[in-house]
């Protein structure tokens, strides 16, 4: 049915992205002054290790065999990112790169979007507070709250808050997804401690993420509000039940495109924040992948980052066309 | 020109509604107007009644506020709107107000207006609406729509199943004709039934509305500027101008022999299928703004040939010169 | 009739309002537009003049440490003694630069598909928006981090340049529906109809209707730019060639002990500061550029 067109559709285009993506990376590392892979291969040599084996480590590191033509290589890399297989991490030597990405991961999507449905929540009922009190000092000091922090960049906010909240008033501290005294496991102790350690951060995205949801939605909501079929609705003695159904599921719609625009925001913001409050996500990965020359390590995170993003995007996409009659016949 | 037959004398039909002393304003940045003034109507049960202006006559304020339904700014600031059986809605509380809509009272959008949720299908609308008035049986519901439907030659189970989106103009109309009469109201509104359609949509509007008027004893009131549609389909005619009525007649008499100045330009302002073209004349100037209306003195005087002295100072009133035949002017002219 | 040259004189001329004076009345029309045009002005005054007011090295001193704010140091000094307002009003030029060079990058690029995928559509369109849609979704921050490893941008031109390229895509969304529209519209079919050539209809016909949403963009991307900028200073991506904001919020953060000291808080917040006055500035005037340049908002 239509729909299925349509997920198969967005899928494929996913893919596509993913694949130029990758293709990205792979060339971008060629293009870096003095060629990483043959100085690594150089570095090898120089200390002694036989030609065969520095070539076969450093084919393991980068995925490829480094002296094969450059289309080769590029199909071989390929045919190993099918596999899932990235490489091997230069700075964390040994260790491959998709177990490093792997174990990084939870900790940016966990934290992006417990932010985002924090943010979104907040936000939605803040613009609809806006929208319907709009004429009174309620809803315009919402507004003014919302455009206030929806201008304020991200990792500002970030810094202020480690600021406020770590050295001039203790509350929270600072650094680290936990305190590295208590023992990981299910225990109060340790989730306590997650949780302590995780609401600065948290509270950075949704913060940065709170002012775009409240001025959509209270456009949305206004807008909605002026509708010829919501005047219909009361006219023909709807109940007032219905008629905030009709108006919530009609301004929820144009919502779906800052989720897409606020997903992609959030994960590259994990480069700041996770920078900032010192977690072991992949943005920092990212960032410290670079200080470090570990390009296998900066091609597999970027790449996960990415291909986060574009999930997301795909699921509120479907999300929206199951929502939109008037989407699904096209 | 044809029009509608009378049923019976109109002195002797109850009065279905009536409204004494409406009077609705806006709240403007210069202060507060009135886009009705002191306003006074009886319809009886069982006619067809146009209500006839320009746009800025305040009809379609008017349509709102038989309703009780007056947007913000804007509000009913006096007087009452009696319905028979129900009484003033002016003082309902908002539940009863809220059922009297749609099972009392209804109204028919015009065409060109989206008046249906886009997210959800013409028959899941239908059972919302009914079910917010009590009526629980659903295929009963949807037995009656689809009857409805027919009866305006649309195809049933298309249309129940459809989205608006899918809908063309004249389609909305009549499904809006489909909401305004399912729950059998005793008196039904319709905003502008013939704008924005075509001339064959238009007759055939027409003849629906006054075939589903006798069927169901209707009382009927149409909003519209077209002098055609009062002289196809109504008995008594109301001509509105800058908020307030300037003549009230059966209209067979407005059409053959108009009183109020304002009347008899726009009867004179429609071109004949005979005669020469330009025995038709515009009426020079343009209607009033809701700032610009005078509180004192005749609102139409700045574009009537017939002005005195008096116009400036005292406000006419709306008084019977024949019995059933109302106008509201300082000069009893005959035409 | 005989007409003498000053009766023709007081006829046939017109006067023309000068552009300047309709311009000014629209600005104090509201004084939040003022305030905004006052603080614009102040920074780009920073900019222009700030590095000819101080030595090319700012001196330091190492007895005032996080001194607190004091006559000779209004905001106080940073980890080296180096006061602080000398260092914001030196570090304006670069980062301010750079936004500019951004923001005219990414408003030419952004621009220029639009109009082309919005007016030619067809296969041009979708393979635009293809491209479109894979910078709008690779977040920005990330891929800059990742194209600094091979580009080293130093220059405000080149910093300008690279966020430009990354910075576009948004834009020609935007400009593409705008051109999408306009095209619908009557009088670009006329003009097919009589032959003007398609470079003439995107030039001299939507061109003009759509520049005052870009001019609107110009000033809005500028913002947007000295925050990406800054961050990338922050993160220690973009090489340090001079001292400026986002230079001085990195050093506060990673060696300077700033966020664990209370009287390092000025250090920390003017470059804060100054980001946030400046957007703040050009929001507040931007309302004053809506209104001279939307055709449908003069004379209301």
């Amino acid at each position: 049915m239509a729909f299925l067109k349509v997920f198969v559709r967005k899928a494929i285009g996913g893919l596509v992205m993913i694949f130029v993506v990758a293709s990205f990376t792979f060339f971008l590392i060629r293009l870096m002054p003095g060629n990483p892979v043959t100085t690594k291969l150089n570095a090898l040599l120089a200390t002694g290790t036989p030609y065969p084996i520095a070539l076969s480590k450093v084919s393991v590191m980068y995925g490829f065999v480094p002296n094969q033509p450059v289309w080769q290589q590029y199909l071989t890399y390929l045919g190993e990112l099918a596999h899932f297989n990235l490489g091997e991490s230069i700075s964390y030597t040994g260790v491959s790169v998709t177990h490093i990405i792997l174990s990084a991961a939870p900790w940016t999507i966990i934290m992006v979007l417990t932010g985002v449905i924090v943010s979104f929540v907040l936000g939605v009922l803040a613009g609809v507070i806006a929208a319907v009190w709009r004429n009174s000092w309620i809803g315009q000091s919402s507004t003014f709250l919302a455009t206030f922090l929806h201008g304020i960049p991200q990792f500002m906010l970030a810094l202020v808050l480690a600021y406020v909240f770590t050295t001039v008033w203790r509350v929270f501290p600072f650094g680290a997804p936990y305190n590295a005294a208590i023992q990981p496991g299910w225990t109060p102790a340790f989730l306590g401690s997650l949780a302590k350690h995780a609401v600065l951060p948290v509270a950075a995205y949704a913060i940065s993420g709170y002012g775009g949801w409240a001025l959509t939605m209270r456009s949305s909501v206004t807008s909605v509000l002026g509708d010829e079929f919501i005047l219909a609705a009361e006219l023909r003695g709807l109940t007032r039940g219905l008629r905030l159904r009709y108006i919530a599921r009609n301004a929820f719609l144009p919502l779906f495109t800052t989720l897409t625009l606020s997903l992609g925001f959030m994960f590259g913001g994990s480069v700041f924040i996770e920078s900032i409050f010192d977690y072991p996500g992949l943005g920092n990965l990212l960032t410290t992948s670079i200080g470090a020359e570990d390009y296998p390590l900066m091609q597999g995170a970027f790449l996960l980052i990415t291909t986060a993003v574009i999930v997301a995007n795909l699921l509120a996409d479907l999300l929206y066309t199951a929502i939109d009659p008037r989407i699904r016949r096209a | 020109m044809k029009s509608a037959p009378l049923r019976r004398p109109l002195s002797d039909s109850e009065i279905e509604v009536s409204i004494r002393g409406l009077s609705v304003s806006y709240q403007t940045s210069t202060g507060l107007y009135d886009a009705i003034h002191d306003l006074s109507l009886a319809i009886h049960r069982g006619s067809i009644t146009a209500i006839i202006g320009e746009s800025g006559s305040g009809k379609s304020t008017l349509a709102m506020a038989m309703l009780n339904s007056v947007t913000f700014p804007g509000q009913i600031r006096m007087g009452a709107i009696d319905y028979a059986d129900v009484g003033d809605i002016t003082g309902l509380s908002a539940e009863s107000l809220r059922r009297f809509r749609g099972e009392h009272a209804a109204m028919v959008f015009q065409a060109s207006q989206d008046t249906l949720n886009p997210l959800k299908r013409v028959g899941a609308q239908l059972l919302d609406m009914a079910r917010s008035h009590g009526h629980r049986d659903r295929k009963a519901i949807l037995r009656e729509g689809s009857l409805l439907a027919e009866r305006m030659s649309l195809p049933a189970s298309r249309v129940m199943a459809a989205y608006q989106h899918e809908l063309s103009g004249g389609m909305r109309q009549r499904v809006s004709m489909i909401f305004a009469l399912a729950l059998k109201p005793r008196v039904v509104l319709l905003d502008e039934p013939t704008t924005a359609l075509d001339v064959l949509s238009q007759s055939h509007v027409l003849q629906i509305v006054r075939a589903i008027h006798e069927e169901r004893h209707l009382t009927t009131v149409l909003i519209t500027h077209d002098m055609g549609v009062v002289a196809e389909l109504s008995d008594r005619v109301v001509v509105m101008y800058a908020g307030r009525i300037m003549e009230d007649a059966p209209s067979q008499d407005l059409l053959r022999a108009p009183r109020h100045p304002y009347a008899k330009a726009l009867i004179r302002a429609i071109p004949r299928l005979t005669g020469p073209l330009d025995r038709a004349q515009a009426l020079p100037g343009a209607p009033l703004e809701l700032r610009q209306i005078p509180v004192v003195g005749c609102v139409f005087r700045d574009r009537c040939t017939l002005r005195q002295s008096i116009c400036d100072e005292v406000t006419p009133v709306l008084r019977e010169v024949v019995p059933g035949h109302r106008t509201a002017c300082h000069l009893e002219v005959e035409s | 009739m005989a007409t003498s040259p000053a009766n023709v004189q007081s006829f046939y001329v017109v006067k023309r309002p000068n552009a300047f004076a309709v311009a000014w009345k629209v600005i104090v029309k509201k004084p939040s537009r003022v305030i905004g045009l006052i603080l614009i002005a102040i920074f780009v005054l920073m900019a222009a003049i700030g590095p000819m007011l101080y030595p090319p090295v700012l001196p330091i001193d190492p007895l005032a440490i996080y001194a607190a704010p004091s006559f000779a140091h209004p905001l106080g000094t940073d980890f080296q003694g180096t006061d602080v307002l000398a260092e914001i009003i030196t570090g304006a030029r670069f980062v301010l630069l750079g936004a500019f060079f951004a923001a005219l990058f990414a408003v030419l690029i952004g621009t220029s598909v639009g109009l082309v995928a919005g007016y030619f559509r067809k296969w041009r369109d979708s393979v635009l928006m293809r491209i479109t849609d894979l910078f709008l979704t690779v977040p920005s921050f990330p891929l800059l981090i990742v194209l600094s490893t091979i580009w080293r941008f130093t220059s405000p031109l080149a910093l300008g340049l690279v966020l430009g390229i990354t910075g576009w895509a948004g834009l020609a969304r935007a400009v593409r529906s705008q051109t999408f529209s306009l095209r619908e519209r009557g009088f670009i079919e006329a003009a097919r109809g009589i032959g003007l050539s398609d470079w003439h209809l995107l030039t001299r016909e939507i061109f003009p209707n759509i520049a005052p949403y870009i001019v609107m963009n110009l000033l809005i991307a500028t913002t947007g730019a000295i925050y990406s900028e800054i961050g990338l200073f922050f993160l220690g991506i973009v090489p340090f060639s001079t001292n400026n904001w986002g230079v001085m919020l990195n050093m506060a953060f990673t060696q300077s002990g700033a966020m664990y000291t209370k009287s390092g808080l000025l250090y920390l917040l003017s470059p804060l500061a100054c980001i946030m006055l400046v957007t703040f500035g050009v929001v507040l005037f931007l309302d004053a550029v809506d209104e001279l340049l939307n055709p449908r908002l003069k004379g209301v």
